[in-house]
């Protein structure tokens, strides 16, 4: 195509999306609403994730050393133990370093820290990482079998429930994106359809003059991306002043809470609508051309 | 040259629009294609620019079998050709010099080709002076005129006209005859499906009558021939 009949298609294209206005808007409002549904899934999928992953990253296990223990016996263990063939990496603390890391991480807590100050109720211990999360519980039961060790604590369920729930969210969510996706593609097919049935006459003229197929469905194919993507652009707007929001919300009400941030986020939202905007609108010109423009 | 060899075409309501028609037109003839309505005139013209396909037969236009065309080559056909309709087919939007230079523009003519040959067709037609004016401002007539233009816009080697007069006055009909005339005299061959009874007696050209579908009569200088 030439730079002529470029233009041609382009000044097409703007004209059936403005004489069409309103079908357009509605389009445009349906593949929003369609990928903010989808965004929403995405924001809860990842921020599970988010969640998962910052229990993963701390500490994967933590062994608790009855305090009868030396402190050589102690240094045996962690020795002895850090050459396990599941242990990544193995760190001792001191219950005095205990205290202080929680009077650190609570530190408004003022009952809490003036008790640590009396005495200190904790624990000498461990923290102990592995390579792989489904090795934690055999090897809580090596360390539970060590003489020195009182108590091992560790995440596991918690993790196994959060990768649970967002394998189901994932799946409810593009069940759902799904049936959204369905009716877009029903709205989407009928503008392009009262789009094709606007210019029939011109389509006429063109077939009879020796237009090629794909010239004349360009407009229509750009019509349809076009408004696929700008319902996508629309969803990530409105996904994006929502996020920045909750997380402004979220930091005062839920200090504690991990919430993913909004680039992480973004870029999935982005990514999958986006896509799912473009796959949709092109999907919907083609269907509709290839009932309503039978070239 | 275009070919029709014993071709038929049968609608899906079982009726015949043309029956074991076969027929010969060189390059540079006029032809005038004549009968009772409802004869088969519409169906003959329709096959020519492959707007519907023969279910018996073969149709061949120059290089092109037109039964076995890929879409792709159907658009290659057609820019050999220049279609003119009763109805005409303007679009109302846009104005007389745009009508006629959006034949170009969807076939990927350069602003410079479109620019240079809109006029001299438009000249050719006699309606340079009104290239500014949209459809509904000209007589029906002038329409007809917009529809040629936009057909020989492309240098076709055929002119296929389904009765482009039908909707005029004999004065007017007979203008649009001189012009098919002419366009003939520069080289382009002319098939015409026509009503226009005085017309065809008067230029005593090629005429192919058709009757329930059958090619009845094809005289070399011949005359209407029905009561129309």
């Amino acid at each position: 195509m030439n730079l002529n009949g470029l233009k041609y298609v382009l000044g097409e294209t703007g004209r059936n999306l403005v004489s069409n206005s309103w079908m357009s808007l509605a389009s445009v409002s349906t593949v929003a609403i369609s990928m903010f549904v989808l965004s929403f899934f995405l924001v809860v999928t990842t921020n599970v994730n988010h969640v998962t992953a910052v229990l993963q990253s701390q500490v994967e296990m933590r062994v608790f050393v009855n305090p009868k223990a030396t402190r050589s016996q102690e240094y045996a263990l962690l020795k002895e133990a850090r050459h396990w063939p599941n242990v990544r990496k193995m760190d001792f603390f001191t219950k005095s370093q205990a205290a202080n890391n929680l009077k650190k991480e609570f530190p408004n807590q003022r009952g809490l820290v003036q008790l640590m100050a009396k005495s200190n109720p904790l624990f000498d211990g461990y923290d102990v990482f592995t390579y792989h999360p489904k090795d934690i519980p055999l090897l809580a039961k090596r360390f539970k079998q060590q003489s020195i060790v009182r108590t091992v604590v560790y995440e596991g369920q918690v993790v196994k429930r959060l990768t649970k729930l967002s394998t189901i969210l994932k799946w409810v969510g593009w069940g759902v994106e799904v049936l959204l996706g369905l009716a877009t593609l029903f709205i989407i097919v009928n503008t392009i359809r009262l789009a094709v049935f606007a210019r029939r006459r011109e389509v006429q003229v063109m077939k009879l003059v020796g237009a090629t197929d794909w010239f004349i469905r360009w407009p229509f194919v750009l019509e349809g991306l076009v408004l696929g993507v700008l319902g996508a652009l629309l969803a990530d707007g409105a996904v994006d002043a929502g996020y920045r929001w909750l997380a402004q919300a979220a930091g005062t009400a839920l200090p504690f809470w991990p919430l993913a941030s909004l680039q992480a986020v973004m870029h999935e939202v982005w990514l999958f609508t986006l896509i799912g905007g473009f796959f949709v609108g092109g999907l919907a010109s083609l269907v509709a051309l290839r009932r309503f423009l039978r070239v | 040259m275009i070919r029709l060899d014993k071709v038929s075409k049968r609608y899906p309501n079982g009726h015949y629009g043309l029956v074991d028609a076969s027929l010969t037109i060189r390059r540079g003839e006029f032809v005038f294609v004549v009968g009772p309505s409802g004869a088969g005139k519409s169906s003959l013209i329709r096959l020519l620019y492959r707007e519907d396909f023969a279910t018996e037969g073969e149709v061949y236009v120059d290089q092109f079998k037109l039964s076995s065309l890929r879409r792709g080559q159907v658009a290659r056909l057609r820019r050999q050709l220049g279609v003119v309709f009763q109805d005409v087919k303007l679009l109302p939007n846009r104005n007389v010099y745009h009508n006629v230079a959006f034949a170009m523009e969807v076939v990927g003519a350069s602003s410079r080709d479109i620019h240079k040959r809109v006029p001299q067709v438009l000249e050719l037609v006699g309606l340079s002076r009104r290239r500014e004016n949209f459809p509904d401002q000209l007589s029906g007539g002038e329409q007809q005129r917009v529809g040629i233009a936009r057909a020989l816009v492309n240098n076709p080697i055929y002119v296929i006209a389904d009765e482009p007069t039908g909707n005029l006055d004999p004065e007017t009909s007979r203008d649009i005859m001189k012009l098919f005339v002419e366009i003939n005299r520069r080289g382009a061959t002319v098939i015409m499906a026509t009503h226009a009874k005085d017309i065809v007696n008067q230029m005593q050209r090629r005429v192919v009558a058709i009757e329930q579908g059958r090619v009845s009569r094809d005289d070399a200088r011949g005359v209407y021939g029905y009561e129309s």
